[in-house]
């Protein structure tokens, strides 16, 4: 065991420090709080702003948007650990990529993983943000459920015609492209009748309706589709082989997922810690133990996610990322419900001129609650731990 | 960052894990409860570990881990982690079994002028005590006044000690605050090592009791609790291992870090204990299931050298400043 990063490690960072000091754009600077300013942009429609594209774009021509990747995929050829280190400067200076993640972490490795040579190149546009991705994967019967999912491929020559509604699909109303999830076979297991194809958004049968989420602002959407018809070369991977796609993900990134998920509730910490000075909180001896229980939360779930990655980084399978997710995503929750109740009766006010912070608390809240809910609930999260992890027979 | 063992390291571990699964298996337990002298095989066998005191507390840890695991009775950690910096501060032997008499009529473990000092560790096992007294400085006596407490863990016992009429040697503060850093560090590694055994224990009765048909781990509230009963362990040995390396390494952090895993362990075992006992249904009730040795263990260390809320308090010292 050791404390200190080695000299490679810390020559990468001082290169990313150097980049970062010179081309950050003011939207991300000065410790602005991107959760709340992303809502505020969403809120004015702008769904993935103008900062961001270019944000993106920089990154990718400079080499540092999936370091873990060559040159021409919008990186640098980084080693697991070098990735870590530019996941922790980036959460450390509050820093995203992108406001727009499916294009660049999910579907970019997935067709670089199972795509065809004509896929594979469109992996470049995703990662750089040049083009807009949707994920098509919930349905409304199918949600935690996820192999249940119903819109229909049927082949018909030389192309699919496609049936069904997708829900909860974010960007899909600014989305040139879908990764879409579809039953392709009936008469089998339903995990072993899924298959995934890549349909243009602009074509015809497509109906986005953008769906308000519970703090009034649309980045998801229902998508509905009626006899979409998509060349059969579009199919991604085997036909009914579209299961094992879904576990894909940034796979150079893996060991480091953590790290944002952790910053997001140190942030918040830092957050409370000065509303708590602030207001005069600090002096309150039951405020400060739960300050300082949520200090011990944050601090030993991020000792958490290094020690996961050592065992990732020399190969091994990290257990500890499996329940960094749940734990991380309940933390953060806590943590924004501490704050609307530090402020007594003005918790709910979300008022500039009345409200703490115009509301951020409650308004971070409100987002908070998103987050044991997206891509597989706390609940499936601990049923995921307590049959893969610890063995335990399926219930 | 690396929390990767290194050979000599892992060795260490399985090296400590065979021996006390040979030397202190659960009916070693049981029958120090009614002899103390049951232990004293063990401790011969542990006599020659008491040396990981002046090593790295990364190694220490996982020595003082396993030695959790297995409920071990006896004053290895009296030794390792309370007497022997203190020795070697004062220039005594800290070879030789001794343990450390510091908290006052309050319990808590500060330097006081207290006459009486409490929860003394197994003192009537050790050689010599050193009392840390105000100044601070430290006596070490031999010959000492003692009273047992009966406590509720049967696997290390508390005594009362009077404090010997000798004035001690003055030491510099920042022995006594390494040493309780330390102290907390190590205490934590223990009872990281408890909760994993209580936790393994659960584990594996859910996966063999059945009833309506099917094994108990099988039903989602079962598995739900063991989930977190996991997540507890995890972020509490990454809390712990993290700071014996801030420590390690005289890293400033190290003054939060280690109230981060003692409040972290604290967490962890009591929840092993409670909802392993839960888990575990009626059986778990029984003087006869080994469960709950392991409890009162968990349960008088997370008092031991600070509860949660201490801890806690002195962690927003740090933090809100």
């Amino acid at each position: 065991m050791e404390l200190a990063w080695g000299p490679d490690e810390e020559r990468f960072r001082s290169l990313l420090t150097a980049f970062l000091d010179e081309y950050t754009p003011p939207e991300l600077r000065g410790g602005r709080d991107w959760m709340s300013a992303a809502a505020e942009d969403k809120a004015n429609g702008d769904i993935i702003p103008e900062w961001s594209r270019k944000w993106q774009a920089t990154l990718f021509d400079h080499g540092w948007m999936v370091p873990g990747y060559p040159a021409s995929l919008g990186g640098r050829e980084a080693t697991p650990t070098q990735t870590l280190i530019y996941m922790e400067e980036l959460s450390a200076r509050g820093i995203i990529r992108s406001a727009h993640f499916p294009g660049y972490a999910i579907v970019a490795p997935s067709l670089l993983e199972f795509g065809t040579e004509s896929q594979k190149a469109m992996a470049p546009a995703a990662i750089r943000g040049d083009t807009i991705w949707c994920i098509g994967m919930s349905e409304p019967n199918a949600g935690s459920d996820l192999a249940s999912l119903s819109t229909r491929a049927s082949k018909d020559g030389e192309e699919f015609i496609v049936n069904g509604q997708k829900v909860w699909t974010s960007y899909a109303m600014a989305a040139q492209k879908c990764f879409c999830y579809v039953r392709t076979a009936t008469d089998v297991p339903k995990h072993k009748g899924i298959s995934v194809v890549i349909i243009d958004m602009d074509t015809p049968g497509i109906e986005v309706r953008p769906l308000r989420n519970i703090g009034g602002t649309a980045e998801f959407a229902e998508v509905f589709f009626s006899d979409v018809r998509v060349p059969s070369d579009r199919l991604v991977g085997r036909l009914n082989d579209g299961w094992r796609i879904t576990l894909g993900s940034l796979a150079h990134e893996r060991g480091g997922l953590w790290v944002q998920g952790v910053a997001t509730t140190s942030h918040a910490l830092d957050g409370l810690l000065a509303l708590c000075k602030a207001k005069g909180l600090d002096r309150d001896p039951t405020v400060r133990r739960r300050l300082a229980a949520a200090y011990e939360q944050v601090q030993s779930l991020r000792a958490l996610g290094y020690k996961g990655f050592s065992s990732y980084a020399q190969g091994s399978s990290a257990p500890e990322h499996s329940y960094l997710k749940m734990a991380t995503s309940e933390l953060g929750k806590s943590l924004f419900e501490l704050g609307v109740e530090l402020l007594g009766p003005f918790g709910p006010v979300n008022d500039a001129e009345r409200g703490e912070q115009a509301g951020r608390w409650v308004r971070g809240f409100f987002m908070s609650l998103a987050n044991t809910i997206a891509g597989g609930s706390a609940e499936i999260q601990r049923n995921i731990i307590a049959e893969r992890l610890l063995g335990l027979p399926r219930g | 960052m690396d929390f990767k063992l290194t050979s000599d390291q892992e060795l260490l571990r399985d090296t400590a894990r065979r021996l006390l699964a040979a030397e202190c298996p659960p009916a070693a337990v049981r029958a120090h409860i009614e002899d103390r002298s049951a232990a004293n095989g063990l401790w011969g066998h542990l006599a020659g570990w008491t040396e990981l005191s002046s090593g790295s507390l990364v190694d220490l840890c996982l020595f003082l881990e396993e030695m959790g695991a297995v409920c071990a009775p006896g004053p290895f950690f009296a030794t390792t982690v309370l007497w022997a910096p203190v020795a070697a501060a004062v220039g005594a032997d800290p070879q030789t079994s001794g343990t450390v008499a510091m908290a006052g009529a309050s319990g808590i473990w500060q330097p006081n002028a207290d006459p009486v000092k409490t929860f003394v560790l197994d003192a009537d096992r050790v050689s010599q005590i050193a009392f840390v007294l105000p100044g601070p400085s430290v006596a070490i006596a031999a010959d000492v006044q003692l009273r047992q407490v009966e406590t509720l863990d049967f696997s290390r016992p508390v005594f009362e000690a009077h404090v010997p009429g000798d004035s001690g040697a003055p030491v510099a503060p920042a022995v006594i605050e390494d040493l309780l850093e330390r102290a907390w560090v190590g205490l934590s590694a223990e009872l990281v090592g408890t909760a994993r055994w209580l936790f393994d224990t659960t584990l594996a009765y859910a996966k063999s009791r059945v009833q309506f048909d099917r094994p108990i781990g099988s039903f989602q509230a079962i598995q739900h609790k063991l989930a977190d009963m996991a997540l507890a362990i995890e972020r509490a040995v990454a809390a712990v291992y993290y700071a014996a390396m801030t420590i390690d390494a005289a890293d400033p952090e190290r003054h939060r870090a280690v109230h981060v895993a003692k409040a972290a362990a604290n967490a962890a075992a009591h929840r092993a204990a409670k909802d392993g006992i839960q888990i575990h249904g009626g059986i778990g009730y029984t003087w006869e299931c080994d469960l709950h040795l392991w409890m009162r263990r968990a349960f008088a260390s997370e008092a031991l050298l600070g509860t949660t809320d201490w801890h806690h308090d002195r962690l927003a010292d740090l933090v809100l400043v």
